[in-house]
C-alpha cells in the first residue's frame, strides 16, 4: 500500500525524473532489449488485422459465388431438380488433373484443368495477358494456361496444348484467379478451358477424382443458409458438398489466425528474450546505484519511495521502449506480405490497428515491468550501511528466499496471463511459457557447460591477448551467460527449423533409397497396361511398381449401414473415414513400408462372395473404430463385398508410391473395374522426361508426375513457410544483438578502464585490438554454439524418434550460422568500442583521482 | 641533460580547452630527475601534480615545452612508440591498484612482459619470486576480487617491477590503504627501487611520505615552488654509485 502511495506521489515522480536526467540514454538502452520483439509482434497482428480487413472486403472473391456446390459424380436428377427449383445455377465446372503436352516442343506436365461454362468467377475477374483473354475463352474455345508454365516451357500465346484427345489453341497466360494464392499453381499448372470442349472427350472416364461444381449468385445470407438447409439430406444421400462465402471466410479466417497466433508466439520467444535482458540491465543498473541507494536511505528516504522512483524510471523507459518498438513494428508490417508472396489469394489492403498497436504497447510496458521485478526488489536489500563500507554488494544474493519465489512465481504468472490473452487460450500460454522457461534454462544450462570449458582452456600455450580476449568474457556484469542465451536461442530456433526443413525432404529421399521412382503413372485403363509396360520397357525403363486401384465406398460397419453409423451421434466416428471413396489394391503379399501391427496378413481369399480378410492402416482402425475380427462392408462399384478386418498395419505414407488405407487380398477384385497405378524408375532426368511424352502421346488419359518437380514443389512451398518463420525467427536473434549492444553498453566504462590500463602499461593498439576482437567472437561464437548444439540436439531428437531417419547433422549449416554469428557479433562489439581509442592514458590517473 | 639524469622536463606547460574557457594547468616547469633516486612531487589538491605525472610519464602530449626520458624526447613521439617506451622504461603504482578484474595475481603481475609476446612459461617464473618477494606466495591464483586492498597493491608493486623498468611512477600509493598497510606498502616500494636500482617518482599528499624521498618538488597553482633535498648525502651515494 505504502509503494502503491509512492508510485502515485508526485515527489516520487519528480526524484525518478532528476535522477535519470543524467542518464536517460543509458536507461533506455536497458529497456531497448525489447523493442525487436515488440516490433515482431505488432507487425504480425497487424498483418493479421490486415488480412481480416481484406477478406471482409472481399469475401465473395475468395469463392467467386455466394454457393458453391461440389461432387465427385455427375449430379443425379433430384439434386439437378432442386437446382432447378432454385432457379438453376449462374455457372458450373468440371475439374479433374490431366496430362497437358504442349505441342511446340512436346513437353508434358501434370496439370489441373478447369472446364468452365457460364460466367465464373461470378466476383472478381481472372486477370490475363492479353487482359482480354479471360473474357474470350469460353466463346473462342481456347485455353488458359499459368503464365508460369508459359515461360517454364517456352510456349507462347497462339501455340497449342493436348489435353486427352481434345487441342486448344493457348489464347492467354493466366495470372491470377480470384480467391487463390499463386502457389496453387505449384500442385500443377492452371488451365482454363471451356467446359462445351470436354464433355465428349472422354476424359472424364477415368481413375483419379474428378471434380464436378455448381456455382449460385444469391442476393442474401440468409437466403443462401436456407439453400444449404433445404438441400442438406440431398447432399448427404449423394456425397454433394456445399459452401458459402460465410463457410469459406470462417474458414480462411482460421486458418490467419492459427498463423498469426504461431508466428505470434515466435514473435513472443523474441519478447522474452527481450525481458531477460532487461532483466539483467536492470540488475546491474541497480547493482551500479547501491551507493546512490544507500546514500538516499541515509538521508532518510524511505525504501518504498526509493522503489517507486526506481520503477517508475523503468516504466516510462520500458514504455518509450515499446513505442519505439511499435512504431518499427507498423513499418515492418508493410514487409510481411511479401513473406506470404503467392500463399495470399488477394492483395492486402494495409492499415493501422489500432488493437495490434495497443497491444504491442501493453505487452511492451508490461514485460519490462514483469521482467524488472526482482531487480527492483533486490532495492530493498541495499543496506545504508554501505555508504561507509566499500565492499562488493550482490543485491541478488541479500534477497531472501521467499522474495526471490515470489518475484519469480508472480513474473511466470503475468507471463502465462499476456500469453494467454494473445492466444486466447491459457492451455496453450502454459505449455508454450513451460516450454520457453525449460528452453531457457537448458540454453543455460549449455552456456555455463559452455564457460566452464573456456575457463579451464585459457591454456597457458596461448597469447596474451588470446587468453585475455577469453578473461574477458568473465569480466564482472559482463552478462555473458545472457547473452549467450539470448543470441542461443535465436540461433536454436533458426538452426531446428532449417535442419528439420531439410529432414523432411531427406526422409522421401532417404526411406526409398535405391529404390526412389523418379515418375509415377496413373489413371492407366485395364487395357492399356500391357502395352503402357511395353513403352517403359522399350525405354530402358524399370517398373517398381504395378498396381491396380479399385474404387469402393463403405457400406456398413460392424453390420450397420453407414447412414446410420452417421446417424448416431453417440459414436465418435471421422466422416471423413466413412464417406470417402477409397481405392484400393489386391495382393498375396506385403511390401517394404508395410509393417503388421495387430492379427495376421492373409495374402488369399475365396472369392467375391466370401467374408474377405482384408488388412487396414493404422490410423484407419481409430477413425473408423473397428479392431481385428470386426466386419466392414464395402459398395465395389454396385457389389457388395463383405470383410473381415484380418489385421492392422503401419504404412509409410510418405513414401512417393501408391499407398493404401484398405488392402485386399488376392482373389477377389480381379475382375472388378480397375485402373492400374506404376511406379518407374528411369536413369536420367531426360528420360523420364521422353517416357512421359510417349506414354502422353499414345495415351493421353494417363497422368503421371515426375517426383523431381514434384519434390521441387514441395521443396518450394516449405521454403515459402519457412521463409515467415525464419523471419519471425530473425527477430530473437536481432534481440540478442540489442541485448549485446546494451551490454558493451552498460560496460563501457570498465571497457575504457581496462584499455587505457593496458595502454599505460604498454599495450599498443593492435594488442588492444587484438583482445576486444577475441571477446566479441568468443561471445559470438559461443551463444552460436549454445543455441546450435541445443539445435543438433533437437534436430536429432526429431529425426530419431519422429521421422525415424539417421541423423546426418549438417556441419556446413552449422559452422555458417556460426560464422555469421562470430561476424556479427564483432561488428556489434566494435561498432560500441570505437570510443576505447579515444581516450588518452593518462586517464587512468584521472580515474583515480576521480 | 646530464648524463647522470634519467628525466628532464624544459619548460613545460599544459593548457586545458573547454568551450571558450583556457585553463593553464602547468605553467613553464623546469627540472631533472637523477637516475636511482627517489622523487616526492607534492602539493595540495588541484595544484597539476597528476598532470606533470602523466606528462612526464609520456601519457599525454604538453602544450608546450619537452619531456626528455633516457635521452629521448618522448614529447614528441608517436602514440606506437610511446606504447613501447611505457612498456619497456616506464612502471607505475596506482592510487586504486588498477588490477584486471579477469585476470588472476599471477596473470596481473605477468601482463607488462607478456604484452611483449613472450610466452606465459618464460614469464611465469619471474612473475612468481616477485609475488613471492611481496609476501603474496600463496595468493598467486587469487583474483583481485579475493584480495583485501594491501594485497591488491603489492601485486601491483609486482607488476611495477616485472620488466626491471628505468623510473617507476606512483601516483598517491598509499592513499587508499590504513596506516599500517600503507607503511608495509611503501618499505616494499623503497626496498624493491633500491634493489632493481629504478628511479622512483611519487605523487603524494603524504609529507611522511615524501620526506624517506631523496628529493621533493613542491607544486602549487601549475608551478614548481620549491625543489628540495632531504637526504643529500644518500643522493650522492646513489649518483656516485651510477657514476661507476
Amino acid at each position: 500500500m505504502k509503494l502503491l502511495n509512492e508510485l502515485f506521489s508526485p515527489s516520487s515522480w519528480r526524484l525518478a525524473w532528476r535522477d535519470s536526467k543524467p542518464q536517460w540514454r543509458s536507461l533506455l538502452l536497458y529497456t531497448s532489449s525489447m523493442i525487436a520483439g515488440i516490433a515482431a509482434l505488432v507487425a504480425i497482428l497487424s498483418f493479421r488485422s490486415d488480412v481480416l480487413l481484406t477478406v471482409d472486403d472481399q469475401s465473395k472473391e475468395l469463392l467467386g459465388a455466394d454457393l458453391e456446390m461440389d461432387s465427385n459424380q455427375p449430379y443425379p436428377e433430384e439434386a439437378i431438380a432442386f437446382i432447378d427449383s432454385i432457379g438453376g445455377s449462374d455457372a458450373n465446372s468440371i475439374e479433374f488433373n490431366s496430362m497437358v503436352l504442349f505441342k511446340k516442343n512436346g513437353t508434358t506436365r501434370l496439370s489441373q484443368i478447369r472446364a468452365i461454362e457460364g460466367p465464373f468467377p461470378i466476383y472478381g475477374s481472372i486477370e490475363s495477358e492479353p487482359a482480354d483473354a479471360a473474357d474470350r475463352y469460353k466463346e473462342e474455345k481456347f485455353a488458359l494456361v499459368e503464365q508460369s508454365a508459359l515461360n517454364q516451357y517456352g510456349v507462347q500465346v497462339g501455340d497449342s496444348i493436348q489435353i486427352g484427345n481434345v487441342t486448344l489453341e493457348i489464347g492467354g497466360g493466366l495470372i491470377s484467379v480470384p480467391g487463390e494464392a499463386a502457389a496453387f499453381s505449384l500442385i500443377g499448372p492452371r488451365v482454363y478451358i471451356p467446359k462445351s470442349v470436354v464433355e465428349d472427350s472422354g476424359l472424364l472416364d477415368r481413375g483419379s477424382r474428378v471434380e464436378y461444381k455448381q456455382y449460385f449468385k444469391i442476393d442474401s445470407p440468409e437466403k443462401v443458409r436456407e439453400i444449404e438447409e433445404a438441400f442438406d439430406p440431398i447432399g448427404d444421400k449423394y456425397r454433394i458438398r456445399t459452401e458459402s462465402v460465410e463457410e469459406e471466410k470462417e474458414e480462411f479466417e482460421e486458418v490467419v489466425n492459427n498463423l498469426s497466433r504461431f508466428l505470434g508466439l515466435i514473435a513472443f520467444i523474441a519478447i522474452m528474450l527481450g525481458g531477460l535482458g532487461v532483466s539483467s540491465a536492470v540488475y546491474v543498473y541497480i547493482k551500479r546505484k547501491s551507493n546512490t541507494v544507500a546514500t538516499l536511505r541515509c538521508l532518510g528516504i524511505t525504501k518504498e519511495k526509493i522503489l517507486a522512483t526506481f520503477a517508475i524510471q523503468i516504466s516510462v523507459m520500458g514504455l518509450i521502449g515499446a513505442v519505439i518498438g511499435t512504431g518499427l513494428g507498423i513499418f515492418i508490417q508493410l514487409y510481411i506480405p511479401s513473406l506470404f508472396e503467392g500463399l495470399l489469394p488477394f492483395e492486402i489492403v494495409q492499415s493501422v490497428s489500432i488493437p495490434a498497436v495497443a497491444l504491442g504497447l501493453m505487452t511492451g510496458l508490461l514485460i519490462s515491468l514483469v521482467f524488472s521485478l526482482l531487480p527492483l526488489v533486490t532495492i530493498s536489500t541495499i543496506s545504508p550501511l554501505l555508504t561507509l563500507r566499500t565492499v562488493e554488494f550482490s543485491p541478488i544474493k541479500a534477497l531472501s528466499k521467499r522474495a526471490k519465489a515470489i518475484s519469480f512465481s508472480s513474473t511466470i504468472l503475468i507471463l502465462i496471463a499476456v500469453v494467454g490473452l494473445l492466444t486466447e487460450s491459457f492451455l496453450v500460454a502454459l505449455g508454450f511459457t513451460g516450454g520457453l522457461i525449460a528452453c531457457v534454462f537448458l540454453l543455460w544450462a549449455m552456456a555455463a557447460m559452455l564457460m566452464f570449458t573456456i575457463k579451464k582452456l585459457r591454456l597457458k600455450s596461448f597469447s596474451y591477448t588470446v587468453r585475455q580476449g577469453m578473461a574477458n568474457l568473465f569480466r564482472p556484469n559482463n552478462q555473458t551467460s545472457m547473452l549467450m542465451i539470448t543470441l542461443g536461442m535465436g540461433m536454436l530456433l533458426i538452426g531446428t527449423l532449417y535442419m528439420s526443413q531439410d529432414m523432411l525432404l531427406q526422409r522421401i529421399e532417404f526411406q526409398t533409397g535405391e529404390q526412389m521412382p523418379d515418375a509415377v503413372f496413373y489413371d492407366i485403363q485395364i487395357d492399356q497396361n500391357e502395352p503402357f509396360l511395353e513403352i517403359v520397357e522399350e525405354n530402358n525403363a524399370e517398373v517398381i511398381q504395378n498396381v491396380p486401384l479399385v474404387s469402393m465406398r463403405l457400406a456398413s460397419r460392424k453390420g450397420v449401414p453407414v447412414s446410420e453409423v452417421r446417424a448416431d451421434t453417440s459414436l465418435d466416428i471421422s466422416g471423413w473415414a466413412l464417406s470417402r471413396e477409397y481405392r484400393v489394391t489386391y495382393r498375396d503379399s506385403l511390401i517394404d513400408s508395410e509393417t503388421i501391427l495387430e492379427g495376421e496378413w492373409i495374402g488369399e481369399a475365396d472369392g467375391i462372395g466370401s467374408v474377405v480378410p482384408i488388412s487396414i492402416a493404422d490410423q484407419i482402425d481409430d477413425d473408423l473404430q473397428v479392431e481385428i475380427g470386426d466386419t466392414l462392408g464395402f459398395n465395389v462399384q454396385g457389389v457388395t463385398v463383405t470383410t473381415v478386418v484380418a489385421s492392422i498395419r503401419e504404412v509409410d505414407f510418405d513414401r512417393p508410391q501408391p499407398n493404401f488405407f484398405v488392402l485386399f487380398p488376392k482373389g477377389v477384385l480381379e475382375e472388378a473395374p480397375q485402373f492400374f497405378a506404376s511406379t518407374i524408375k528411369t536413369n536420367s532426368r531426360e528420360q523420364t522426361i521422353a517416357l512421359q511424352q510417349e506414354v502422353t502421346a499414345q495415351f493421353p488419359n494417363i497422368s503421371s508426375i515426375d517426383i523431381s518437380v514434384a519434390l521441387e514443389s514441395v521443396r518450394e512451398f516449405l521454403d515459402k513457410m519457412a521463409l515467415a518463420i525464419q523471419f519471425m525467427a530473425f527477430f530473437s536473434i536481432l534481440t540478442g544483438f540489442i541485448v549485446l549492444a546494451s551490454s558493451i553498453a552498460i560496460s563501457r566504462k570498465q571497457r575504457t578502464r581496462e584499455s587505457v590500463l593496458l595502454r599505460t602499461l604498454g599495450a599498443n593498439k593492435s594488442q588492444i585490438g587484438t583482445i576486444q576482437t577475441m571477446e566479441y567472437a568468443l561471445l559470438g561464437m559461443l551463444s552460436g554454439l549454445t543455441g546450435l548444439l541445443l539445435a543438433l540436439l533437437s534436430s536429432w531428437a526429431l529425426a530419431y524418434f519422429y521421422f525415424e531417419l539417421v541423423f546426418v547433422p549438417d556441419f556446413l549449416t552449422v559452422s555458417v550460422l556460426s560464422i555469421l554469428i562470430t561476424l556479427s557479433a564483432i561488428l556489434i562489439g566494435w561498432s560500441g568500442s570505437r570510443h576505447i581509442f579515444n581516450h588518452s592514458p593518462l586517464e587512468i590517473l584521472r580515474l583515480e583521482t576521480g | 641533460m646530464s648524463n647522470s639524469s634519467i628525466l628532464s622536463v624544459k619548460n613545460l606547460s599544459k593548457t586545458f580547452t573547454s568551450g571558450n574557457k583556457r585553463l593553464t594547468v602547468l605553467k613553464d616547469i623546469t627540472f631533472s630527475v637523477e637516475k636511482g633516486i627517489s622523487c616526492a612531487i607534492v602539493g595540495p589538491s588541484g595544484s597539476g601534480k597528476t598532470t606533470l605525472l602523466g606528462l612526464s610519464a609520456g601519457l599525454d602530449k604538453p602544450t608546450t615545452g619537452d619531456v626528455i626520458l633516457n635521452d629521448q624526447k618522448i614529447s614528441a613521439l608517436k602514440e606506437s612508440e610511446l606504447s613501447v617506451i611505457r612498456n619497456e622504461q616506464i612502471g607505475f603504482v596506482f592510487q586504486s591498484f588498477q588490477l584486471i578484474p579477469t585476470l588472476t595475481a599471477l596473470e596481473n603481475v605477468m601482463v607488462p612482459i607478456e604484452l611483449r609476446g613472450l610466452a606465459y612459461k618464460e614469464v611465469e617464473e619471474k612473475a612468481i619470486e616477485l609475488l613471492d618477494k611481496v609476501g603474496l606466495r600463496n595468493r598467486i591464483t587469487h583474483y583481485p576480487t579475493q584480495l583485501s586492498g594491501g594485497e591488491q597493491q603489492r601485486v601491483g608493486l609486482a607488476r611495477a617491477f616485472i620488466h626491471k623498468p628505468d623510473i617507476l611512477f606512483a601516483d598517491e600509493p598509499t592513499g587508499n590503504l590504513d596506516g599500517d598497510t600503507g607503511a608495509q606498502i611503501e618499505d616494499l616500494l623503497f626496498e624493491l627501487n633500491k634493489e632493481e636500482g629504478t628511479t622512483l617518482i611519487i605523487v603524494t599528499h603524504d609529507r611522511e611520505l615524501a620526506a624517506k624521498c631523496n628529493r621533493i618538488i613542491e607544486l602549487k597553482n601549475g608551478a614548481i615552488i620549491s625543489d628540495t633535498k632531504p637526504h643529500v648525502e644518500e643522493t650522492e651515494t646513489i649518483q656516485a654509485n651510477i657514476a661507476q
